[in-house]
């Protein structure tokens, strides 16, 4: 065993082992790269090399006419970014105070609405950014709403996001795991793709760009949930919210609006 | 004569105290989603238990065995003290702080993300410090083993390397490697978004890296079942090794195929090409060849011993095994649970059958099966070996460990074929709760109890095999028995001359990374250099 050394291209177990290797690569290769796409017409349309950079997973251009894919004039252009997210230095807060006196009519002095506009207090600084932004572009309705967002300045609707996140969440429906709360509040209904409202909007976890519902009026909430499922609303990225609505019966989002509201507890906690 | 005796029983120890805490909450979890309990109210809670329960029988436990079962071969089967028992210490200590810090932060709920990590999702940076520490402990390891192994042979030139010693580097340098990817994903993708220093991740690159790691490691929590394959259970049944030579090949055939084909994980991943996918399926195929050849060339071991005792006939040889003999017991439990397993692989392994299983609890039932089966009722024999000798406590009682493997065994089936049956009809794995009052659930409600009912046949096994240890390890005889020598299997043909190619691990790592910068190499370095391929983090346990 010592006279033919490890490196050596004589030596009966490396050369065959490497060679066999060789071969099991550029068959495999073969296969996968050139065989096995050659007989699929997405793969091989444009040619051997194009399809062997598409089965190596470089991306392609779907559409080769080089026009940019339309989304559609409902859905939202904003790009939620965790930036978005961060609590306003004080200044911002202070610039954000002055700016909001002009939302006073409805949204309340201190954020809480007492008509059936909804509260902003303690919203998450990302969610009054995005809506504020689709109100401005058009992607989210409203007469009022469009008209008083089309003034503000990127700077303007950052101290306002800053100002309404510093200010106390209404905490009058606290989700907890109680049995007490509908069970679509809870657990979602999974066998009709129904998340559970606490995956997302807060208290037990937040996912970016959803609002925090405590408190909210119901009048508000049911509006909202409604224009989801006939999809008048359609400013919820991917859809995410029109497809939980869609499976919802009317009593369903009546309940929920309804625990969301706090109902009978309203104005007891700030 | 162990004089690392201390050193490997504290690695036992632990690997076991967690396996034992880990198993309840395994059984916890399903027993939560069975019919026979409501709906757990908060899922997080479940997802808690999955990434403790992963974390321990998946990084800790057989770490800890890979590694105080190294360090017993090194002394046994080099005979010689192992060098660097210090910095062996070290290594435990690193492991047991690793261990102690990534499950605090779980507990606390700060790590959700389970053991596999799946970014975006981004745990408390301290659950990956802590896997981190035990990675970077189990290296200290890897290094001892190389160190040792160069040691003995510049003082052996031209001697072969005992199978045990082998195998038992195989399986270090396999870990060696294989642990770059997921320790490259944590360093350079997942810490930096944890510690706050980065809001978005590279998720796919993040996976590819992962599944660098993914699929080899459950090869280095299979090599310890295999060395004692090959080492110690010809010797425990009073058989001989059919071929020592087959034993080598099949370790260096692990080393080669068993790391650059993890993309199989990957097959529903958009971000990775078709092509890569089908290769990388191509050669998982490739590790069954091991596999096979082990299974030859045990069966051709234990028939030797059979035809030894008067066994007859083309079969009937079967009858005349030493069935009394729990090793005996454990080999076949584990080789019928490997084939069942191993079966199953396929389907998962081949690009489009894995279509109709793919993230259903067959997969569950899959790694059950083959891990917490066949390799883990292995652990438990190595363990029950090496007892008399570590602790000095005499022989341990056949008749409970007998027992135990047989509960482990029934229980293990009922656990993982219910899982393979609810698989195929499509239920989700990882899921809190299922809603087994809708008429398309209603169906599957029981394969759920039953797999419940399996566990608890799992959990009694393993509190009786711990049970055994503990007897045995602080009886009053602990010391006082000095047990016979040592020793691994003999082969038929001892003396035999070992190619060179075979009694070291040069050309076997030249071709293992080889073929992972042929299969990795440009999968990782387009992801990595593609624009836009970041996703935003989403932190678990934060707002």
């Amino acid at each position: 065993m010592a006279d033919v050394p490890l490196w050596s291209w004589r030596n009966p177990w490396l050369r065959p082992s490497v060679v066999s290797l060789l071969i099991l690569v550029v068959v495999t290769m073969g296969v996968g790269f050139v065989w096995l796409p050659a007989e699929s017409h997405d793969f091989a349309g444009n040619g051997l090399w194009a399809s062997i950079c598409r089965a190596a997973g470089v991306p392609m251009a779907w559409d080769t006419a080089g026009s940019p894919v339309r989304t559609g004039s409902g859905t939202t252009t904003v790009v939620l970014e965790r930036s978005m997210s961060a609590p306003g230095k004080s200044d911002a807060v202070g610039r954000g105070a002055t700016l909001a006196l002009n939302c006073t009519t409805c949204h309340g002095a201190r954020g809480m609405s007492v008509s059936d506009a909804p509260n902003l207090a303690g919203q998450y600084p990302e969610v009054i950014i995005k809506q504020l932004r689709d109100f401005q572009g058009g992607q989210r309705a409203s007469s009022i709403m469009q008209a008083l967002a089309k003034g503000l300045s990127d700077a303007n609707i950052t101290d306002l996001a800053a100002y309404y996140a510093y200010l106390p969440k209404a905490r009058n429906a606290p989700t907890t795991y109680a049995d007490a709360l509908p069970a679509l509040v809870r657990v979602g209904a999974p066998m009709r793709n129904i998340a559970p409202c606490i995956a997302c909007h807060g208290s037990i976890d937040q996912k970016l760009g959803a609002p925090w519902l405590e408190g909210m009026p119901k009048a508000y909430l049911v509006v909202q949930l409604t224009s989801f499922q006939s999809g008048a609303r359609r400013n919820d990225s991917h859809a995410q919210m029109r497809n939980m609505a869609r499976a919802m019966s009317a009593a369903e989002i009546s309940g929920v609006a309804d625990f969301y509201a706090g109902r009978g507890l309203q104005g007891a906690t700030r | 004569m162990l004089r690392a005796s201390r050193l490997v029983l504290a690695h036992f120890w632990v690997a076991f105290i967690a396996f034992l805490g880990a198993i309840f909450l395994g059984e916890w979890q399903m027993f939560i989603r069975s019919p026979l309990s409501t709906w757990i109210n908060n899922p997080e809670h479940y997802y808690r238990s999955v990434t403790a329960h992963g974390t321990v029988m998946g990084y800790v436990m057989p770490t800890l065995i890979a590694m105080g079962f190294g360090y017993a071969i090194t002394e046994l089967a080099l005979k010689r003290p192992l060098i660097g028992l210090r910095w062996a210490w070290s290594g435990f200590w690193l492991v047991l702080a690793g261990t102690a810090m990534a499950a605090t932060t779980v507990a606390l709920g700060k790590a959700s993300v389970l053991y596999t990590f799946y970014p975006p999702m981004i745990a408390s940076p301290f659950y990956y410090l802590g896997v981190v520490l035990v990675v970077v402990g189990s290296w200290v390891w890897v290094a001892l083993m190389a160190i040792n192994l160069l040691a003995w042979k510049r003082d052996n030139p031209g001697a072969p390397v005992p199978l045990a010693m082998y195998g038992n580097c195989a399986g270090a340098f396999l870990w060696a490697w294989t642990s770059i990817g997921a320790a490259v994903e944590i360093l350079v993708l997942i810490l930096p978004a944890s510690l706050g220093w980065a809001d978005t991740i590279n998720a796919g690159l993040a996976r590819v890296l992962f599944s660098w790691t993914l699929h080899a490691i459950v090869y280095f929590w299979l090599m310890p079942c295999y060395i004692a394959f090959y080492a110690i259970v010809p010797r425990a049944i009073g058989s001989r090794l059919y071929s020592d030579t087959m034993g080598r090949v099949a370790f260096a055939l692990f080393l080669v195929f068993s790391m650059p084909i993890g993309i199989h994980h990957l097959f529903a991943d958009p971000e990775v090409g078709a092509g890569f996918k089908f290769v990388h399926a191509a050669m998982t195929a490739m590790v069954s060849l091991p596999t096979l050849l082990t299974v030859f060339t045990i069966v051709a071991s234990v028939e030797i011993v059979a035809r030894l005792r008067g066994g007859k006939g083309l079969f009937g040889w079967v009858k005349a095994l030493p069935w009394s003999n729990p090793m005996m017991l454990a080999l076949v439990l584990s080789f019928v649970m490997l084939g069942l397993g191993g079966a199953g692989g396929l389907i998962n392994m081949s690009y489009q059958m894995n279509e109709t299983v793919h993230n259903t609890q067959w997969v569950t039932g899959h790694f059950h099966l083959i891990f917490g089966g066949a390799i883990v009722i292995m652990y438990f024999m190595i363990a029950y070996d090496l007892w008399p000798t570590l602790t000095r406590s005499g022989p341990l009682p056949t008749g409970q460990i007998k027992a135990q493997l047989w509960l482990w065994f029934i229980g293990m089936l009922v656990l993982t074929l219910p899982w393979h049956l609810v698989g195929l009809m499509g239920m989700p794995r990882r899921m809190a709760y299922y809603d087994y009052s809708d008429p398309a659930l209603a169906g599957q409600a029981w394969t759920v109890t039953a797999s419940t009912l399996g566990g608890l046949l799992v959990v009694a096994s393993a509190l009786l095999f711990v049970w055994v240890l503990a007897r045995a390890g602080l009886s009053r005889n602990r010391g006082a028995v000095i047990p016979p020598p040592y020793t691994f299997s003999r082969t038929v043909h001892e003396g035999a001359q070992v190619p060179v190619a075979l009694n070291g691990f040069g050309l076997w790592i030249a071709m293992m990374v080889a073929l992972t910068v042929v299969n990795y190499g440009y999968p990782i370095a387009q992801l990595a250099s593609l624009k836009q391929a970041s996703v935003p983090i989403i932190p678990i346990g934060g707002r």
